[in-house]
C-alpha cells in the first residue's frame, strides 16, 4: 500500500507562486503545426466536463488549424461505459484519448491498450514542477507513467450532525477508534428515529467498485491490515481481515445496523448519498465527490450544509486518521491511436491550472496540479483545502492489474454477509478460497498474528 | 387427433429419385432456406464456436491475458465444476425457469388463451383490452420492464409500498426479502404473452365440429378440454414449453435491472452468472465457459422436449 505523505498542500509561498504563475500562462504551451483527426472518449452522467472538454477541444484546434477534435461524450454511468470501451479497445478500436478509472491503470498497461506516456511527460515541464512526488505515483505502473489525472479520490465518514445532536452524540462528533462508528451507529438506532437509517455499509456486487473503495478496505486498513504483502502478493487471510469481516456482521447482522433494503434499491449509492444528503441516513462512508451534491442542494436551499460532517476514518486503536485515496478518473492515450502527439496535445491543454481548478471546484476532487491548488478560489473553498489535506493520510488502493479480481472476492464474501448466507468466519474461510482460486495459490499470501 | 399413417417397415416405398431429380425438386427449398441457414450460422453456430474456443483460453479483457490469451486446456471446466457458487446459481436457474416459465408462463398462457378464446367466442366487448394488456408487457424492452417494476418494488419510493401504507400497511422489502419470486412475477407478467399467443392461435386451428360433437355428447366444458382441447394442442404445448424454457434459461437483463443477481447471490441465474464473469469481471474465457455449458443444458431440454413430443406410433 501506498500511503499518500505531505502531499500538495501548498504553503503561502507556493501559493501566491502558484498564483501568478497560472494567471502568466492562460494558455497551455501547445506544440503547433499538427494535422489529422482524434477522438476524445469519455462518460459522464452528471454533466460537470463537457465544457471543459471543448474548451481543451478548441484550444487544440486553434494551436494546430490542420487538426481536428472529435468528441464521444456518453451520457452513461462509469460501469457500463467501462465495458463498452474496453471491448472497443480489444478489438484494437476505441477513441485516442481515453478517460476512465486510474485504478484500472495495472489492467489497461498490461492488456496493452494505453500509451506509456515518458517520453510526453519528459518534455513537459508541468509534469515536473507542478505534480507531486505521490500524484506521479499514482499513474505510474512498472516503471512508467501511463495517464495523467486532474482530479484525486479521496473519502470521507460523513455523518448527520443534526441527527447525531438528537440522539446525544454532539454536533462534533469524533468516534473513539472504528468501533465508534457501530457504536454511534447503534446509538441512532436506539433512538428509534422515524425514517432514519443509522448506517449505510457498501458489500456485495450491487455496490460495484464501492464495495471494496468505501467499504471493505477502509475498515482493513483501520484494523492494521493490507492489501498486498512487501514482497506483493495478495493477502487471503489475516487477523485484520478477520477484524474486519467480523465488523461486517456486527453491522449487517448482530445489530442489524444496515437496512437490508440499501442494498436492494438500483444503483444503491443513490439512496445511500441522497439519504445522508437528505438526512435520512445517519452515517456513511463514501467518495468526497459527492459532497458536490450537498453544497449544490445546499446552494438551492434544499438542504443544510452544516447537517453534514465529514471525518477521516479512525483506526482500531485512534480516532479519524485514515482515508482511502485514488487518482480518479485520468486520461490515456490509446495504444491503436494514429496520432498520438496530437491526442497528447488535447491531454495537455485539458490539463491547464485553470481548468483542472475550475472543474474540481465544480465536482469537488482534490486536485492534481499544485498551481491548482493554489489558487485562490481553490484555498477559499474549506472543504476542498480539507479533501486535499486528508490526502496526506491517504492509503491508495494497490496498482495492480489484479485488483479488479479481489474486488470480485470482496464482492462476493461482503455480500454473502450482508445477505445473511455466511457468518464472519465463513466469509474468512471463503475469502481465502476464492482469493486462491482467483489468483492462483502461489499469490496469495497468509499473514498470522 | 388422427393419427398419422406409417407404412410398415417391410412395405415398399415410392421409387427413390435419382440425384438430378432430387436437386430439381428440392432446390427452391434450399434457395429459400439458405438466406436463414446463412444467419444461423453467422450469428449462432459461429458465436457459439468462438466461444467454445474461448472457453479452452484464458482470454480476458484485461490484464496480461488480454494481451497474450494462451490455450489452458480444460482449466476453466476444472475451475467452474470447483466454483462454490455453481450450485447455487443452478438451483437459482431451474428456480426461475419452472417458477417463471414451466409454471408462470406456459400455464398462465395457456389459461389466458382459453379465457380470450372463450370471450372471443361470445364476442365480450372488453376483449381486445385485456389482449391489448397483455401485449404491451410483451412489447416492452426488458430493460424498460425491469426499470418499471424497480420503480413500483422500491422500498422506499416504490408504487406496492405506497399502497400498502395507504392501507396501513408495514412496507415490504420485495427485492431484498422475496428476491426470487419478485424476479418470477415480472418475468411472468412481462412474457406470458408469447405463450398466450401460441396457444390462442392453436385453438383457432380446432375444428368446431369436434366440440359439437361432444356436446351432443353430453360432454361438460371439463370434459371437453381434457378430452379434445389438451389432445389437439400437445405439439403446440411441447413446443412452447420448449421455447419459454430456453428463453427464460438465457434471460439475464430483466434479473440484472432489478437485483443485479442479489441480494448476495440469491437471484444470479446462469445466464447472468454468464454475463458477470465475462462483462463485470472481464473473464471472457470464464464466461464462455459458463455459456457453452448453457448451451449444452439448453441442447438436453431441446432433446428431452421433442422425444415427448414425438408421435408415438
Amino acid at each position: 500500500m501506498t500511503v499518500a505523505a505531505g502531499l500538495i498542500v501548498p504553503s503561502n509561498r507556493s501559493a501566491h507562486a502558484g498564483a501568478s504563475g497560472a494567471s502568466r500562462r492562460s494558455f497551455p504551451m501547445l506544440q503547433g503545426g499538427l494535422s489529422g483527426t482524434i477522438t476524445v472518449g469519455y462518460a459522464d452522467e452528471l454533466g460537470a466536463k463537457p465544457k471543459y472538454v471543448e474548451q481543451a477541444k478548441a484550444t487544440v484546434e486553434e494551436a494546430n488549424p490542420d487538426a481536428t477534435v472529435e468528441i464521444d461524450l456518453r451520457q452513461v454511468a462509469g460501469g457500463d461505459y467501462t465495458t463498452q470501451l474496453l471491448l472497443a479497445l480489444d478489438s484494437g478500436e476505441g477513441p485516442d484519448v481515453i478517460h476512465i478509472g486510474g485504478d484500472r491503470i495495472g489492467a489497461l498497461a498490461d492488456a496493452g491498450y494505453i500509451e506509456p506516456l515518458d517520453a510526453y511527460v519528459a518534455e513537459w515541464a508541468d509534469w515536473e514542477s507542478q505534480y507531486p512526488a505521490p500524484v506521479k505515483g499514482g499513474v505510474t505502473y512498472g516503471d512508467s507513467v501511463w495517464a495523467i489525472p486532474y482530479g484525486l479520490d479521496t473519502r470521507f465518514l460523513y455523518f448527520r450532525r443534526d441527527i447525531f445532536e438528537q440522539v446525544g452524540l454532539g454536533r462534533d462528533w469524533e468516534p473513539a477508534n472504528v468501533a465508534g462508528i457501530l457504536e454511534a451507529a447503534t446509538a441512532v438506532k436506539e433512538a428509534g428515529l422515524e425514517d432514519v437509517l443509522p448506517y449505510a455499509l457498501y458489500a456485495g456486487t450491487a455496490g460495484e467498485g464501492g464495495t471494496t473503495a468505501h467499504g471493505f478496505a477502509p475498515v482493513l486498513f483501520a484494523y492494521g491490515g493490507a492489501m498486498q504483502d512487501e514482497a506483493g502478493k495478495w493477502i487471503g487471510a489475516s487477523p485484520a481481515i478477520d477484524k474486519a469481516l467480523a465488523y461486517y456482521e456486527e453491522a449487517w447482522q448482530t445489530s442489524e445496523l444496515v437496512p437490508a433494503e440499501i442494498l436492494t434499491t438500483a444503483q444503491p449509492w443513490k439512496p445511500m448519498r441522497e439519504g445522508m444528503g437528505s438526512g435520512r441516513v445517519a452515517l456513511l462512508f463514501e467518495g468526497g465527490w459527492v459532497y458536490g451534491g450537498y453544497q449544490t442542494a445546499a446552494a438551492a436551499g434544499d438542504i443544510e450544509l452544516d447537517d453534514i460532517g465529514y471525518l477521516l476514518f479512525p483506526t482500531e486503536d485512534g480516532g479519524p486518521s485514515l482515508t482511502i485515496g485514488g487518482p480518479g478518473t485520468v486520461w490515456y492515450i490509446n495504444a491503436a491511436s494514429q496520432n498520438k502527439d496530437l491526442a497528447w496535445e488535447f491531454i495537455k491543454a485539458f490539463n491547464t491550472p485553470e481548468i483542472t481548478a475550475a472543474l474540481n471546484l465544480e465536482d469537488p476532487h482534490p486536485v492534481a496540479r499544485t498551481d491548482a491548488a493554489a489558487l485562490p478560489e481553490f484555498q477559499e473553498n474549506a472543504y476542498l483545502v480539507a479533501a486535499t489535506e486528508s490526502l496526506e493520510s491517504a492509503v491508495f488502493l494497490p496498482n495492480d492489474a489484479r485488483l479488479n479480481d479481489v474486488g470480485t472476492v470482496v464482492q462476493s464474501v461482503t455480500g454473502a454477509i450482508a445477505a445473511g448466507d455466511a457468518t464472519a468466519a465463513e466469509a474468512s474461510a471463503d475469502f481465502l478460497e476464492a482469493m486462491r482460486r482467483e489468483l492462483g495459490e502461489e499469490n496469495v499470501a497468509t499473514v498470522t498474528a | 387427433m388422427t393419427a398419422v399413417p406409417v407404412a410398415p417397415h417391410d412395405a415398399p416405398g415410392p421409387p427413390r429419385p435419382n440425384r438430378s431429380t432430387a436437386w430439381r425438386r428440392n432446390r427452391a427449398y434450399v434457395a429459400g432456406l439458405s438466406p436463414t441457414a446463412v444467419l444461423l450460422a453467422l450469428f449462432f453456430v459461429a458465436p457459439a464456436g468462438w466461444a467454445v474456443y474461448a472457453s479452452f483460453t484464458n482470454r480476458a479483457l484485461l490484464g496480461m491475458a488480454a494481451r497474450e490469451p494462451r490455450f489452458v486446456g480444460l482449466e476453466n471446466y476444472r475451475k467452474l465444476f470447483s466454483d462454490p457458487d455453481l450450485a447455487t446459481v443452478l438451483l437459482n436457474s431451474l428456480a426461475f425457469v419452472v417458477g417463471s416459465a414451466m409454471i408462470g408462463q406456459f400455464l398462465l398462457g395457456l389459461a389466458l388463451a382459453l379465457l380470450l378464446d372463450h370471450a372471443e367466442n361470445r364476442r365480450y366487448r372488453l376483449t381486445p383490452l385485456v389482449y391489448a394488456a397483455v401485449l404491451l408487457a410483451w412489447v416492452n424492452p426488458s430493460v424498460i420492464a425491469g426499470f418499471q417494476w424497480v420503480a413500483m418494488f422500491d422500498f422506499y419510493y416504490g408504487s406496492l409500498n405506497e399502497v400498502l401504507n395507504r392501507f396501513g400497511f408495514a412496507s415490504v422489502n420485495w427485492l431484498g426479502d422475496y428476491p426470487m419470486l419478485s424476479v418470477i412475477i415480472v418475468n411472468v407478467w412481462r412474457g406470458t404473452a408469447f405463450a398466450m399467443l401460441i396457444f390462442l392461435g392453436a385453438l383457432r386451428t380446432i375444428p368446431s365440429q369436434v366440440y359439437e360433437a361432444a356436446r351432443i355428447d353430453g360432454a361438460g366444458a371439463a370434459r371437453r378440454f381434457w378430452d379434445h382441447t389438451l389432445p389437439n394442442l400437445r405439439h403446440i404445448a411441447v413446443l412452447v414449453l420448449l421455447s419459454v424454457t430456453m428463453s427464460t434459461f438465457g434471460t439475464f437483463i430483466l434479473i440484472q435491472t432489478l437485483t443485479n443477481g442479489g441480494p448476495g447471490i440469491q437471484t444470479e441465474t446462469i445466464a447472468l452468472y454468464a454475463y458477470h464473469q465475462a462483462f463485470r469481471d472481464y473473464d471472457i474465457a470464464y464466461g464462455s465457459t459458463i455459456a457453452v455449458v448453457m448451451l449444452a443444458i439448453n441442447f438436453a431440454f431441446a432433446g428431452f422436449y421433442l422425444r415427448v413430443s414425438r408421435p408415438k406410433v
